[in-house]
C-alpha cells in the first residue's frame, strides 16, 4: 500500500487542495451517518476516513476510482449521509467520496418527460427545479431535504407519491455509473425501452454504494396535477389510523400519499415547536386529480375516516403538517441521538404492525414514536424511531430496538430495509437460498471489493489479519440482541421530555 | 432458447475465423433463417435439433429432482420412471456424454418467433399443467404458478374482489410464466409487468427452492434488486415456478370508454394529451382498423379506436369520464357500451386470441404517443409495399409512450419474419424517440454500453448458474 502522504498528494493533484480534506475535524464529521453510534464501534471499525474527496465531475470520480488501484484505499461513496445503517460510513478508513458538489441539472427534456441530474443533488432542490418547469416528480423520498438522488437510489428508498407514482426504481430512466474499474456504464437504453434492451438499473437500486458510484441519473417527471389536496384526521388509536390506511387500499382509492404518525411523535414536536398540532395519532392523506375528482376522493376518505372515528383536522393544521412533511425527526434534538428502524410490512397487517412497534418500544423502556406510510397496494413502510442518549453507557442499548423491530417485520411477512454496516445479518433472512444469487452481483461488478467493500453482504472490521478481518454477520445479530436484553433489564426508562411523560399520563 | 443464449451464440460465432468474414447482421440473418448457402450443414443440423425429452411438470419437486439429475448429483433412477421411459430418457439425454445439456422452459404462447438456438440436448419443461393460483385473504396479491393463464388470473381475481392491473397489449392466451421466458406484453397504464411482480419462486440451478423478492411486500432496500433486473429473462437464470403478483382492489365501478378517430394524427394528439393529465386509467388499448376488425369482427370501426378503462367510486367515475373526454378531444364518436378485449367470457377470449394469433408479429416498438399516428401510417404503407397487410395493437403508458405491436398477414416463415423485422426497424429509426425492442433488435444492436450490459448479464448468468444447467450457453 502506498503511504498516506503519497496518496494525499495524488488526490490533491487530481482534485486540487480545496477539495481534499484530511483534518481530524472534517474526518470526524464523516464518521457517522444519521444514526448515532456508541463509541465502542470504533474498536471494530475505522469509521474515520483517511481523506474526504469532493469531486465535481464524472471524470474526477473516475480518476478517484483509478487512483484507488495505486493507493489500495477503500472508496466509500456518500450523498447526504442521512442513511441509518452505516452505508456511507467507512469501515476501514480510506477515501470518502462526498458527492454533494455534483449537484447540477444536466438536461431537462419536457418532451420526453425526463430530467438528468448529477447524483449529489438533493431531492428538494430537484423538486423545486421540476416544479418551476411546470412538472412534478412521481416520487420524492421522505427525507427530501437532506438526501441526494444517488443516495436514495442506492438505499432503495420509497417516499411521497409512491402509491400513485410507483417505485423510485421505475422512475429511473437511466443511470450513469463509474464502475469499480474506472469505466463508465449507462445502465439502460437512452430511449424509453420499457425495461428492455438489457436494463441493469434495478441492480443499482438498493446497492448501497457497493457496485459503483452513480454520477448522473435521468429521472422521469410527470405533469403537475390539476388539483391536489391534503387532508388530515386524528384517530382514537394508532391501530384505528392504520386500519384507515388499509381501508383506503381495500376500496381501490389511490392517494398521492397516505402517512400515519403516533401521538408521541407530536408530543416530541410540541416540546420543540409549541405551535405544532395537538398530539394525537394523526393520518395525513394527499389526493390528486381533476377538481371534481379530488372532491370525490375527499368524500370517500372522509367516509373511511369516520368509520374509524377519525376527526378531521382544521385546514390550517393540515396545511402546516403538509408543509412540514419533510421534517420528520426534530425529536433528535431532545436526546443526543435517534435510532430509526425502517421496515416494510404487508398493508393487510399494518394495524398489527403499528401495535407491535409500540409494544417493542415499551418493553425496551424507550421513548419513541411510530410512523408508517403506504408504499403500494401490498406494502406499507413501518418506520418507528426511538430516542437515545449516546453520552451514557446505556445509550447504545437502544440499538437493540432495530434488531427486535426487524425480527418482528420478518415475522409479519415483511422485512427490514437496509443492510449497510450494521444489519448485514438480515441478508440471509431476507433472501434465504437466493442469497448466493444476490452475492453474485457483487462478484460480477466488483470482484476486488474496491467500492464500499465489507458491507451489505459481509461485515469487515478494521483489522487486516486473518481471523479478525470480518465478523460473521450472526455475531452482529447476537450483539444487538444482547443490547436489547440489557435495555430490558435496565430498571428505569430515559426521560427526555417531561411533556412527553405528562402527555402519557393524560 | 433465450435471449442471452442467442446473443452469446452470435458473439461466439463472429469470432470463428470461417464466419468472421460475414458481417454481423448477415450472420444473424443466416443463423435465423438457417441459410445453408452461408452456414455449414452440420451447424444448421445442430441448430435444428430440438430437445429430445419433454417433461410435463405437475409438481415443483419433479423439477428439483430433474435439475439434480442434470447436475449429476442424482442418478436418473431417482426420477422413478418406468423401465421403458427410463431407457428412453437416458439414451435421448445422452447421459454420460461430454456435451452440456440443460433444462429449458417452453412458453405456452409465443407472440413473435422461436429463438435461434434451441435447447439441443436437454429437457424441455412444459408447465401447462402447473397452473394453480392462490389469492391472499385480506390482501391484494396472488401467487400464480407459471402455467396459469393470464385470463384465469384475471377472471378468478375479479371474482375474489381483486383487480389484476396488467393486461396483454396483444390479447393472446398467454400463461403468466410467458412473461419470464417468452415475450408476453403485459402492462397497465401506470407500469410494466415487472412493477407488479413482488417475488418469484424458483428452482435454483442446484435444485433448491429459492425465492427472489418478497411475496407479500415490495423488495426495496434489500441489496441489489436482482428480481426486477431479471424478470424478463428469468428463465435463463433460474427455473421460475410461480410468481407473487401485486394486485389491486376491485373498484366499486368500472367503465370502458371507446373513442373512434378517423385520423392517426388526431388520435396521437389525444393520447399525448391524456398522458399529460393527472388521470390514471387502468389501461388504454389502441387498435387501428385491421386490428379492430380481428378483435371485433361484427362491429364497424373507424380508422383508429382507443379504449380507455377507468375504475373508481360510482360517483367519481363521472368526473373521470369528463376529464378523459376532454383530453381525447378530436374523436369522431364515443361509445360506453362496447366490450373491451379483456372483460369477455373465457371462451370468447380464447376464440378471439386464436384469430389474433394468426398474424405475424415482429415484436414491440416503443413510440412517443404524439408520433403514434405517423408510426401506424408508415407500418401500413410498408405492409402494402411488401404484400403483407399490416396493422397495429398498442397500449399507452403514463410516460407518454405507446407500446406498439405491428403485425402482418403473411406466412410465418423465418425469412419473412426477418425481412419484416428489418422493415419495422427501419421505420422506428426514422421516428425520433422510437425504439424497436424485439429479440432480433437486441441481436442487431451494437452500441457500446448495450454490449457491456449484455456481457454483464451473461457473467451474472454464468456466476449464478455455475452448474450450467438452466439453458446453458452454447457456442457454434
Ligand atoms: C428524516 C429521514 C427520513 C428518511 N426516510 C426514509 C424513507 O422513507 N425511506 C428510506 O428508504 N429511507 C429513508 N431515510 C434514510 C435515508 O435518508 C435515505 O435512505 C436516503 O435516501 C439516503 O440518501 P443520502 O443521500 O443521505 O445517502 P447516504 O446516506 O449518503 O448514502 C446511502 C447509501 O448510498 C450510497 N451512496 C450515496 N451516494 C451514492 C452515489 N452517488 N453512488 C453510489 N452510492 C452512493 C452510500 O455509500 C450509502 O451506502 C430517511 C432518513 C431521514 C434522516
Amino acid at each position: 500500500m502506498a503511504s498516506l502522504d503519497y496518496a494525499y498528494r495524488r488526490l490533491v493533484n487530481t482534485l486540487g487542495p480545496e477539495r481534499v480534506a484530511r483534518s481530524e475535524f472534517e474526518r470526524m464529521v464523516y464518521s457517522h451517518d444519521f444514526a448515532s453510534l456508541p463509541k465502542v464501534a470504533l474498536l471494530q471499525w475505522k469509521l474515520y476516513p483517511d481523506f474526504v474527496a469532493l469531486p465535481q465531475t464524472t471524470e474526477e470520480v473516475a480518476a478517484l476510482v483509478k487512483l484507488s488501484d495505486e493507493s489500495l484505499l477503500q472508496l466509500t461513496p456518500r450523498g447526504g449521509g442521512t442513511g441509518w445503517y452505516g452505508g456511507s460510513v467507512p469501515n476501514r478508513g480510506g477515501v470518502l467520496v462526498d458527492m454533494r458538489k455534483m449537484n447540477r441539472v444536466v438536461a431537462f427534456d419536457p418532451d420526453g418527460r425526463t430530467v438528468t441530474v448529477e447524483a449529489g443533488m438533493t431531492w428538494k432542490d430537484l423538486e423545486d427545479f421540476v416544479d418551476a418547469k411546470g412538472f412534478a416528480l412521481p416520487i420524492v423520498p421522505v427525507n427530501a431535504i437532506g438526501s441526494t438522488v444517488g443516495g436514495s437510489i442506492n438505499s432503495g428508498s420509497s417516499g411521497f407519491g409512491a402509491p400513485r407514482g410507483g417505485s423510485l426504481r421505475d422512475a429511473i430512466a437511466v443511470l450513469q455509473v463509474v464502475l469499480p474499474d474506472g469505466t463508465l456504464l449507462k445502465t439502460a437504453s437512452e430511449a424509453d425501452a420499457g425495461g428492455h434492451l438489457a436494463n441493469l438499473t434495478p441492480l443499482f437500486f438498493g446497492a448501497e454504494g457497493t457496485l459503483g458510484i452513480i454520477t448522473e441519473a435521468t429521472l422521469r417527471i410527470v405533469p403537475k396535477p390539476e388539483t391536489s389536496k391534503a387532508i388530515a384526521y386524528a384517530f382514537p388509536s394508532l391501530a384505528a389510523g392504520a386500519r384507515f390506511l388499509k381501508e383506503m387500499v381495500d376500496v381501490a382509492l389511490v392517494p398521492y400519499h397516505a402517512t400515519l404518525a403516533s401521538r408521541d411523535h407530536f408530543i416530541f414536536e410540541r416540546a420543540l415547536h409549541p405551535d405544532s398540532p395537538d398530539p394525537a395519532d394523526i393520518a395525513l392523506v394527499a389526493v390528486q386529480g381533476s377538481k371534481d375528482e379530488v372532491a370525490d376522493q375527499e368524500r370517500t376518505v372522509d367516509g373511511l375516516a369516520s368509520k374509524e372515528a377519525g376527526a378531521k383536522l382544521a385546514p390550517a393544521v393540515t396545511d402546516q403538517l403538509w408543509r412540514e412533511r419533510y421534517n420528520n425527526y426534530s425529536a433528535r434534538r431532545l436526546s443526543r441521538g435517534l435510532v430509526t428502524s425502517h421496515n416494510l410490512v404487508p398493508v393487510s397487517r399494518l394495524p398489527e404492525a403499528v401495535e407491535t412497534a409500540l409494544e417493542i418500544r415499551d418493553k425496551l423502556k424507550l421513548n419513541g414514536a411510530v410512523q408508517a406510510f403506504l408504499v403500494d397496494s401490498t406494502t406499507a413502510a413501518l418506520v418507528p424511531y426511538v430516542l437515545m442518549d449516546d453520552t451514557r453507557p446505556s445509550g447504545g442499548t437502544a440499538l437493540g430496538f432495530v434488531k427486535r423491530m426487524g425480527d418482528a417485520a420478518f415475522k409479519m411477512d415483511g422485512h427490514s430495509m437496509g443492510l449497510g454496516l450494521f444489519l448485514v445479518f438480515n441478508l440471509r433472512k431476507m433472501h434465504g437460498r437466493a442469497t448466493s444469487f444476490i452475492s453474485a452481483v457483487k462478484v460480477v461488478f466488483d470482484p476486488r471489493k474496491k467500492i464500499n467493500g465489507g458491507k451489505t453482504l459481509e461485515v469487515w472490521t478494521k483489522y487486516p489479519w486473518p481471523g479478525l478481518r470480518a465478523i460473521p454477520p450472526p455475531g452482529m445479530a447476537v450483539g444487538l440482541e444482547i443490547a436489547a436484553v440489557l435495555r430490558r433489564a435496565k430498571p428505569t426508562r430515559d426521560r427526555f421530555v417531561r411533556a412527553y411523560e405528562h402527555g402519557k399520563e393524560e | 432458447m433465450g435471449l442471452l443464449r442467442d446473443w452469446n451464440y452470435i458473439e461466439r460465432a463472429v469470432q470463428i475465423p470461417a464466419l468472421s468474414e460475414v458481417i454481423r447482421e448477415a450472420l444473424i440473418r443466416a443463423l435465423f433463417v438457417r441459410d445453408d448457402r452461408v452456414l455449414p450443414k452440420d451447424l444448421i443440423a445442430d441448430l435444428n435439433r430440438v430437445p429430445p425429452v419433454t417433461v410435463k411438470v405437475k409438481d415443483d419437486g419433479e423439477v428439483r429432482k430433474l435439475v439434480r439429475v442434470l447436475n449429476g448429483e442424482e442418478s436418473t433412477l431417482s426420477l422413478g420412471l418406468s423401465a421403458e421411459d427410463y431407457h428412453y430418457f437416458r439414451t435421448q439425454l445422452g447421459v454420460g456424454r461430454t456435451r452440456e445439456f440443460g433444462a429449458v422452459v417452453r412458453p405456452r404462447t409465443l407472440l413473435t418467433y422461436d429463438w435461434i438456438v434451441p435447447e439441443q440436448r436437454g429437457v424441455q419443461l412444459d408447465f401447462g399443467g402447473y397452473a394453480g393460483i392462490e389469492f391472499a385473504d385480506g390482501a391484494h396479491r396472488a401467487i400464480a404458478q407459471v402455467g396459469a393463464t393470464w385470463k384465469q388470473l384475471y377472471d378468478d381475481g375479479a371474482a375474489k374482489g381483486h383487480a389484476v392491473p396488467f393486461v396483454p397489449t396483444v390479447p393472446l392466451d398467454f400463461a403468466i410464466g410467458d412473461a419470464m421466458c417468452g415475450d408476453a406484453p403485459f402492462a397497465s397504464y401506470r407500469g410494466e409487468f415487472t412493477s407488479y411482480v413482488n417475488a418469484l419462486r424458483t428452482i435454483s440451478p442446484f435444485g433448491h427452492r429459492a425465492r427472489l423478492g418478497f411475496e407479500e411486500v415490495a423488495n426495496n432496500g434489500t441489496a441489489y434488486d436482482l428480481l426486477h433486473a431479471t424478470v424478463p429473462l428469468a428463465a435463463e437464470f433460474f427455473i421460475p415456478v410461480a410468481v407473487a403478483l401485486r394486485l389491486e382492489a376491485k373498484p366499486a365501478a368500472r367503465k370502458t370508454l371507446t373513442y373512434a378517430f378517423d385520423d392517426g394524427a388526431k388520435l396521437a394528439a389525444a393520447l399525448d394529451k391524456l398522458s399529460r393529465t393527472s388521470q390514471t386509467p387502468s389501461w388504454v388499448h389502441i387498435t387501428e382498423a385491421v386490428a379492430a376488425k380481428i378483435l371485433r369482427p361484427a362491429v364497424a370501426s373507424g380508422a383508429f379506436t382507443a379504449q380507455v378503462t377507468v375504475g373508481g367510486s360510482a360517483s367519481g367515475l363521472a368526473a373521470k369520464e369528463k376529464a378523459i373526454d376532454t383530453a381525447m378531444a378530436g374523436f369522431t364518436s364515443k361509445n360506453a357500451e362496447l366490450p373491451n378485449p379483456f372483460d369477455v367470457p373465457a371462451d370468447g377470449y380464447r376464440k378471439s386470441a386464436e384469430a389474433v394469433a394468426r398474424s405475424l408479429f415482429v415484436g414491440e416498438v416503443r413510440v412517443p404517443a404524439k408520433s403514434f399516428g405517423d408510426f401506424a401510417g408508415k407500418v401500413r404503407t410498408f405492409g402494402d409495399q411488401t404484400a403483407a397487410k399490416a396493422g397495429v395493437y398498442g397500449s399507452l403508458r403514463h410516460t407518454g409512450i405507446v407500446s406498439a405491436f405491428p403485425f402482418f398477414s403473411a406466412p410465418k416463415d423465418r425469412s419473412k419474419v426477418y425481412d419484416l423485422s428489418k422493415g419495422v426497424r427501419a421505420i422506428a429509426s426514422r421516428i425520433p424517440g422510437t425504439t424497436f425492442t424485439s429479440r432480433l433488435a437486441h441481436l442487431w444492436e451494437e452500441e457500446a454500453h448495450f454490449m457491456r450490459r449484455m456481457a454483464f448479464l451473461r457473467s451474472l448468468k454464468l456466476t449464478i448458474d455455475t452448474a450450467h444447467v438452466v439453458q446453458p450457453l452454447v457456442s457454434p
